[in-house]
């Protein structure tokens, strides 16, 4: 599979994608990563390093591995080679379920589970407290009255940042976000986009994947795939 | 003679009806009679024989099981190992209520008792086998998104699947758990039918109606319980993640 590395600034300039001074070790980082899918080999020779604070796009096509990208960063599935390190820790020793509290993915049509959004926020918690909640919330641009509305009769552009809600409420270094402006209408998409920016200021290392160039456009380095 | 023909005139009411509404359950069904009278005649000539010698009725009791296996083996197509596993879940369930019964003299050793409370005890444990794997199985294969979803959320595998596990065994004991409610008022279960027709006085076919009912609410619970434990065994790959069943 092909790969150019385009790395861009927002405003065109040109930003090194591998690690910069400032950020010595990368909330997520893959080393020599290959993909594979149905037991083929889709994408390889991935190195990227996304650092506290940055935005980080891989751009390219439907089909060509960029979800199971995102998966192996979670172990969702394995990689075919290479190696993935959070926050300088190879990603394979990670207990996993404390891997993917670490690293949030949020899917292109997030699940919203049963029961209402504090439900949903407090899934797999022990006793979180109802401060931490609602402060995920308010930090997707949502108000505490959405805590008692049910997850499943949600808008997509709703779904949408209450799915990145509750991966907040695992206290991330990073989130992994699969075509977060697909399902979106233009508005709402420039809306998930700003939302994505404000989340990278508090620190967060954000990973998008998409075939859009709106939503690459908030992006501070890019990678192309399948080009 | 008359109540075979009564009840094979009713099996093809069930394949007309099965025909006519688009059940398409009519090869099933025919099966399941030839199957039942072929194997309760064999079963008839057998028994026989097997009752007078404790050696044949072991071997009998094996059978019965390896047959539950296979059978609640096939229910669970797609989870690997199934056989393996719907066994355990089959001979756990079954020996837990077959254990305390044989021990305390409940009911006795010789093959004219240990056969048929074996049998009722196995088969009540299959049919808890093969409805809360399969529910299980099902349940995976339909919500995968909603598993995987939780699992990226941090949980392990057998809390992701525990709504579907909750689901499957609750649905594998309604129908004992209703059969055990409404014994007496709704239904006249098996065991109390056989024995008042056999000549046994009604109250002595109630007692021991309520003794294997009772005995069966914990088989079917073990059992399912079991093989919920081993399924999602079977579905969880290293590293937290789920196998959907193929």
């Amino acid at each position: 599979m092909a790969k150019t590395l385009a790395s861009q600034a927002r405003d065109g300039g040109s930003i090194p994608l591998a690690r910069s001074s400032q950020v010595p070790v990368p909330r997520i980082e893959t080393q020599d990563l290959a993909i594979a899918r149905g037991g083929r080999v889709v994408l390889r020779s991935i190195d990227l390093a996304v650092g506290a604070g940055e935005v980080t796009a891989v751009v390219g096509p439907s089909g060509t591995g960029k979800s199971s990208l995102l998966r192996c960063l979670v172990r969702l599935d394995e990689p075919a080679g290479g190696r993935v390190l959070v926050d300088g820790r190879d990603a394979a020793e990670l207990d996993p379920c404390a891997l993917r509290r670490r690293v949030g993915l949020v899917t292109q049509a997030p699940v919203m589970l049963e029961g209402d959004v504090r439900a949903n926020l407090a899934y797999g918690l022990d006793s979180p407290a109802p401060a931490a909640l609602e402060e995920a919330l308010a930090a997707t641009g949502l108000d505490p009255s959405f805590m008692d509305r049910t997850a499943r009769e949600l808008s997509g552009g709703e779904a949408a940042r209450v799915a990145l809600a509750r991966a907040l409420t695992r206290d991330p270094c990073a989130l992994l976000l699969d075509e977060p402006t697909a399902a979106l209408d233009s508005a709402a998409a420039e809306s998930i986009l700003a939302l994505v920016r404000s989340l990278a200021a508090r620190g967060l290392g954000i990973l998008i994947v998409t075939h859009e160039a709106q939503a690459a456009r908030v992006a501070d380095a890019r990678l192309e795939v399948g080009a | 003679m008359t109540q075979i023909a009564v009840a094979a005139a009713l099996v093809v009411l069930a394949i007309v009806l099965s025909r006519a509404s688009g059940l398409g359950v009519e090869r099933d069904l025919a099966i399941s009679a030839v199957r039942a009278a072929v194997q309760l005649a064999a079963v008839g000539a057998v028994v026989t024989l097997v009752f007078e010698h404790a050696g044949l009725a072991a071997a009998f009791v094996a059978v019965m099981l390896g047959t539950a296996t296979l059978t609640s083996a096939r229910r669970l197509r797609g989870i690997p190992d199934a056989p393996l596993r719907a066994g355990a879940a089959i001979a756990a369930g079954a020996a837990i209520g077959l254990a305390p019964m044989l021990l305390t003299g409940a009911f006795s050793t010789t093959p004219r008792e240990l056969i048929p409370i074996a049998g009722i005890l196995i088969g009540g444990a299959m049919v808890a086998t093969s409805v809360t794997g399969r529910g299980i199985a099902e349940r995976v294969r339909a919500d995968l998104a909603a598993i995987e979803t939780r699992l990226a959320l941090g949980v392990p595998v057998r809390v992701a699947l525990a709504g579907g596990v909750r689901g499957a065994a609750t649905t594998g004991l309604i129908p004992l758990l209703d059969q055990t409610k409404n014994a007496g008022l709704v239904t006249l279960p098996g065991t109390f039918v056989g024995l008042v027709l056999g000549g046994a006085s009604p109250a002595e076919a109630a007692r021991v109606q309520l003794t294997v009912l009772l005995a069966l609410l914990a088989v079917e619970v073990v059992a399912a319980l079991t093989v919920a434990r081993l399924v999602v065994t079977g579905l969880t790959a290293p590293g937290e993640r789920v196998l959907p069943p193929r």
